[in-house]
């Protein structure tokens, strides 16, 4: 045989890291991936645990993963939120999301692209520089409506107007969302409020393209490595991303590519310590018992736990009631690693689940810091019909530090404004 | 002083030292085509000096202590740790053995080969061997009663891994039988001390004429048997015996600072039950 020729499982194992071969070979095939797994608890195929797409990418490498079951394996793939809950109870330790990801950007390499709807939303990534195909002039329009409607105390300033210690990283789902877009505002009025001195990017700010990294795309090395030029040339001396999936971006994806790239803060990071300096004053107490859901990207992946937590503590009022699945645990909503474009079914099916634990802490409300997150949880209470509310923390945090900014005041004061 | 009779009974060496040189040569083959299979991968290394203080401390009770699984569930941590630590000390006990041996035959042993096969050494082998082929024994059978009877629903079904058990546990009894009859042939305050094999004791007082055939065929079932593992282990699950403890330590490198992975706060980080509960 002509071993000069590479086939295709060759070239899907050169795209593949050493460790990650080996791992392949050391799964002991104890099936606490399954158990854990909130999409097997949906979908209840082996080759959509762990030990199953390990054990067909190890025979798709070794050129011996027939037809049926390769199909079955590229699909279960990207129908993966690649939240990170098998390589918590991996008694060997795999680093499952990086090998998901690595996988997929593997597989495209090799030749076998990503599914239709992923590849439509990379194309959008691309184009426009945003996920949602929305002209780049629109990301600051958020800001302009609130401070016209009254939400905030000062302007929002942008970069190229006003060098300020810190930069804002809206994220595109807080700027062009108009179910979220709630969230920039609020971040702001809040930054404002402690007194902070900050800046957004406006137009210029760019995807962070995390997303690419997540389902796999070619190009995420070489977007990525504009975005951290760009940043770093800002010489902001704080960077605070709102968005749990542009935090991973760029705290973790970004340092792999350049270690000298400064990592950001998540904003639940940043309110944290602006309460514990005393900056923020939650006046107004909140008498509600609410569920916190940790975001996989922010907690798994990052072990951002205890901030949010002690964020929750300090309103007054509140009282935090802990799910059975809650810190590495926590049950993913389903929104990410591409699985909400793969398959929307079964993201509907993981937040309807997370809703119905969240329900039985007997807590009123599920509070997330994770806009992506939020908008998951609120399929879930369309699915259950559950009479469970969902927050974005910084909802919760206004209600006690500035209540006229709610998410309701913010979203009437924008359609009025698009009425106009 | 005590002096242990030599049971000397007729081993074919020649046919195992061949079958143990194929058997090791197909062993070597099966890992570099391994090898070869994960060379194809990228190489990445360590952006950071590695603290390997933390890795090795990350290692030893990862590793050796198995906590990760102590805390997912303690009745399959103690099923684990036994078969492990009864399959490692047993290794060693063979191996160390072999080692001595040979090193006697040279005179190189500076007399620890008469000690431990000749005298009071004799009875620690005896204890070593007897406490851990039990620990052995029962974590097989522990596995096997999990997954032959409670058959919990994320057991793998692929069937090798029962074989494999079945495996294991025909390994360690048959090498209690041949030591149950080579005990018959010593003096019985020196047999207690094989305080298990003894259960295997053929009954009444036989004479060596009359065990030496039994012992040839018990030690051919058991050396071959276990020249057989050697060259089935690339082939199944318990290529994680070798490779786990690798990609452990690989993955401790890169993430030796979670603490939602890594105690002292992994119990924090723990769920309140887990979802099969």
């Amino acid at each position: 045989m002509a071993r000069h020729l590479k086939t295709q499982g060759d070239k899907i194992a050169q795209g593949l890291t050493r460790r990650q071969l080996i791992e392949l070979d050391a799964c002991a095939r104890c099936g606490d991936c399954q158990v854990w797994c909130p999409v097997y608890a949906q979908d209840p195929r082996e080759c959509i645990t762990a030990r199953g797409k390990m054990s067909d990418l190890r025979r798709l490498v070794n050129g011996g993963l027939p037809d049926p079951e390769r199909q079955d394996f590229l699909q279960s793939l990207y129908e993966c939120s690649a939240c990170g809950q098998c390589h918590i109870v991996c008694p060997v330790r795999i680093n499952t999301p990086e090998l998901w990801e690595q996988a997929r950007h593997s597989l495209v390499s090799a030749g076998i692209p990503q599914p239709e709807s992923q590849m439509k939303q990379l194309t959008t990534i691309k184009e426009f520089n945003n996920s949602y195909g929305k002209p780049q002039q629109e990301r600051d329009v958020w800001a302009r409506l609130a401070w016209e409607a009254g939400l905030l105390l000062s302007p929002v300033t942008v970069w190229h107007e006003r060098v300020a210690p810190v930069l804002y990283f809206v994220g595109c789902t807080a700027s062009f969302d108009p179910e979220t877009q709630f969230v920039a505002v609020q971040s702001a009025r809040l930054l404002q409020e402690a007194g902070v001195e900050f800046s957004i990017l406006g137009k210029d700010e760019p995807c962070c393209v995390g997303k690419l990294r997540r389902m796999g795309d070619l190009d995420f090395s070489v977007e990525a490595q504009k975005r951290m030029v760009q940043i770093t040339a800002l010489g902001a001396g704080k960077v605070v991303a709102s968005c749990a999936g542009c935090y991973k971006g760029l705290h973790s994806d970004y340092p792999k590519l350049r270690p000298e790239f400064r990592p950001v803060l998540h904003l639940t990071q940043f309110l944290d310590e602006l309460i514990t300096e005393g900056r923020l004053r939650l006046a107004h107490e909140v008498p509600m018992v609410v569920t916190y859901h940790d975001p996989c990207h922010l907690g798994r992946h990052n072990q951002v736990y205890d901030e949010p937590r002690r964020v929750l503590q300090a309103v007054p009022g509140l009282k935090l009631a802990e799910m059975p699945r809650h810190r590495a645990f926590s049950s993913c909503c389903g929104m990410g690693g591409g699985l909400k474009m793969a398959n929307p079914e079964i993201q509907r099916k993981m937040a309807a689940e997370r809703i119905r634990e969240a329900e039985s802490t007997g807590a009123e409300a599920i509070v997330t810091p994770c806009q992506t997150c939020y908008l998951g949880l609120l399929h879930g209470i369309e699915e259950t019909g559950s009479s469970m509310r969902a927050y974005h923390l910084n909802e919760i945090l206004a209600l006690s530090i500035c209540p006229e900014v709610t998410r309701e005041e913010i979203i009437n004061a924008f359609v009025r404004a698009a009425a106009r | 002083m005590i002096d242990i009779p030599t049971v000397n009974y007729p081993k074919p060496w020649l046919l195992f030292w061949v079958a143990d040189v194929l058997a090791a040569g197909y062993f070597y083959y099966a890992l570099y085509r391994k090898w070869q299979g994960w060379s194809r991968g990228i190489t990445r290394m360590p952006k950071e000096k590695i603290p390997w203080g933390r890795v090795v401390r990350i290692w030893l009770s990862e590793v050796l202590g198995q906590r990760q699984l102590w805390g997912l569930s303690s009745f399959r941590w103690v099923a684990h740790l036994f078969i492990f630590w009864g399959f490692i000390a047993l290794s060693l006990l063979s191996l160390s053995s072999f080692v001595l041996k040979r090193l006697g035959d040279f005179g190189m042993d500076s007399g620890l080969a008469h000690f431990f096969f000749q005298e009071e050494g004799y009875l620690f082998i005896k204890l070593w061997g007897n406490g851990f082929g039990v620990l052995l024994l029962m974590g097989l059978m522990i596995a096997g009663v999990r997954r032959l009877f409670i058959r919990p629903p994320q057991q793998s079904n692929n069937q090798t891994d029962l074989f494999l058990i079945f495996f294991l546990f025909w390994l360690t009894l048959s090498g209690f039988t041949l030591e149950g009859i080579r005990v018959s042939l010593i003096p019985q305050e020196i047999a207690r001390y094989s305080f298990f094999g003894q259960l295997f004791m053929p009954g009444g007082i036989p004479s060596r004429e009359e065990v030496y055939p039994w012992l040839t065929a018990c030690w051919v079932v058991h050396a071959f048997s276990g020249i057989a593992l050697f060259v089935y282990l690339p082939h199944s699950k318990l290529m994680h015996s070798i490779l786990a403890p690798l990609v452990i330590a690989m993955n401790a490198v890169e993430e030796h600072e979670r603490k939602d992975l890594y105690w002292p706060d992994i119990s924090k980080h723990r769920a309140t039950r887990s979802p099969r509960d």
